[in-house]
């Protein structure tokens, strides 16, 4: 058998943090995927006068305390971004760029990025509108595609699916030197609606339509239904129920990814209660 | 057990099932559809013959991809009396797939 650990943690922040510390120290085998800053939202707060010990501290201090603690418990963050994670039955497989982590339970503790999707986007996902433009390039073979990019890394997938298309429209959502093909058309404009019926038929722009089999759209973040596929919602939530469980067995929420009030202590606290609950899940798995 | 399905024989094999027809839609470049392989397998042989389970490569056989609309991969498609009764697009996990499959049975 493969390297299968105990519990993944998905997220950095306190929510994730706090499952670490409380998993750790209930001697299981971790995983925690994270970044340097931990939270870039917690870096970024000036004053925290709510989190309970702390009075008036700066979210950067704040961050200080958490990671000297984590360093303390020795529990290792690993700076890579994770795409997906597949609830594949008895395990989950946690997937980062071209590498795979298997584990038994899962805590997702990813927060929330604020950005609504188009008109029409959820209506047509799967019929025309995508989020991975590699993984369905051949499937618009000589094919007018549009891609709504929202960072850099669009562009790469842009120039490959312009091998394919019979026409690709980029619709950059963000200001840079662009390094696209020229077979590229670049689209200066702001997206508003995909329309069609069955199928994507074109997307409506503030000063112009354009007519394409398929539109993908790019973005920095990955909401938690497309991070988690086939998880159960909420309003744009992970549903949860009081002991933070998801809709799939093994599989926790925790901090601003289950919903609001958005707030460091509430985080911890449900980051808490995952990594309890995910442990007795362990040992009622094992018996 | 899951066999391949290809354009020559799609049509006729839907039709001639009596029993539902669950036809997995896959390319071998495509990440989330590597996983979704094992867990219709599993699904499989834990349903047994109640249903028949394929799978397509969408690469090597483009007209039953078009034809049922295909437009993004891994697509389950479930069949019955030889028409699609209900689309599955995306990875699922494999109770929630297991338990659409179950109501067609």
């Amino acid at each position: 058998m493969s390297n299968r650990y105990d519990i993944a943690i998905v997220g950095s922040g306190a929510a994730g943090l706090s499952a670490a510390v409380n998993a750790k120290i209930r001697n299981k085998n971790i995983l925690v995927f994270g970044n340097r800053d931990l939270s870039h939202k917690l870096n970024k707060a000036p004053l925290i006068k709510n989190y309970l010990g702390f009075y008036n501290i700066k979210g950067r201090d704040l961050k200080n305390e958490f990671q000297g603690h984590i360093d303390a418990m020795n529990i290792n963050i690993i700076y890579e971004r994770v795409n997906a994670v597949y609830a594949m039955g008895d395990y989950f497989t946690i997937s980062v760029n071209q590498k795979n982590y298997e584990s038994k339970a899962v805590i997702i503790a990813a927060g929330i990025e604020q950005t609504s999707p188009l008109k029409g986007e959820q209506e047509l996902l799967g019929k025309g509108v995508g989020y991975c433009a590699t993984c369905d390039a051949p499937l618009y073979k000589g094919k007018v595609v549009t891609i709504i990019g929202y960072n850099r890394e669009a562009e790469q997938e842009a120039n490959f699916v312009s091998e394919l298309a019979s026409k690709l429209y980029y619709i950059p959502r963000y200001k840079a030197d662009y390094s696209l093909k020229d077979n590229i058309e670049v689209v200066l404009d702001m997206p508003l609606e995909i329309v069609g019926k069955d199928k994507v038929e074109k997307l409506v722009l503030k000063n112009k339509e354009i007519i394409t089999d398929g539109i993908f759209v790019l973005k920095d973040s990955i909401s938690p239904g497309q991070l988690v596929p086939g998880i159960e919602l909420d309003k744009g939530h992970i549903k949860v129920d009081i002991n933070m469980k998801t809709s799939i067995r093994g599989c926790y929420a925790a901090g601003d990814c289950a919903g609001k009030p958005y707030q460091y202590m509430k985080a911890a606290g449900q980051g808490q209660v995952a990594a309890l609950n995910a442990v007795s899940y362990l040992d009622s798995i094992i018996n | 057990m899951v066999s391949e399905i290809k354009d020559t024989d799609f049509s006729k094999v839907i039709k001639k099932e009596a029993s539902p027809v669950v036809v997995d839609f896959w390319a071998p470049w495509c990440g989330p559809c590597k996983m979704l392989g094992p867990v219709i397998d599993e699904i499989s042989s834990e349903i047994g013959e109640k249903a028949k389970f394929y799978k397509l490569n969408v690469d090597e056989n483009p007209v039953s991809s078009m034809e049922y609309k295909v437009a993004s991969i891994p697509t389950v498609i479930i069949f019955k009396d030889g028409k699609p009764a209900k689309t599955l697009v995306g990875f699922r996990p494999k109770e929630a797939i297991k338990g659409v499959i179950e109501n067609y049975i």
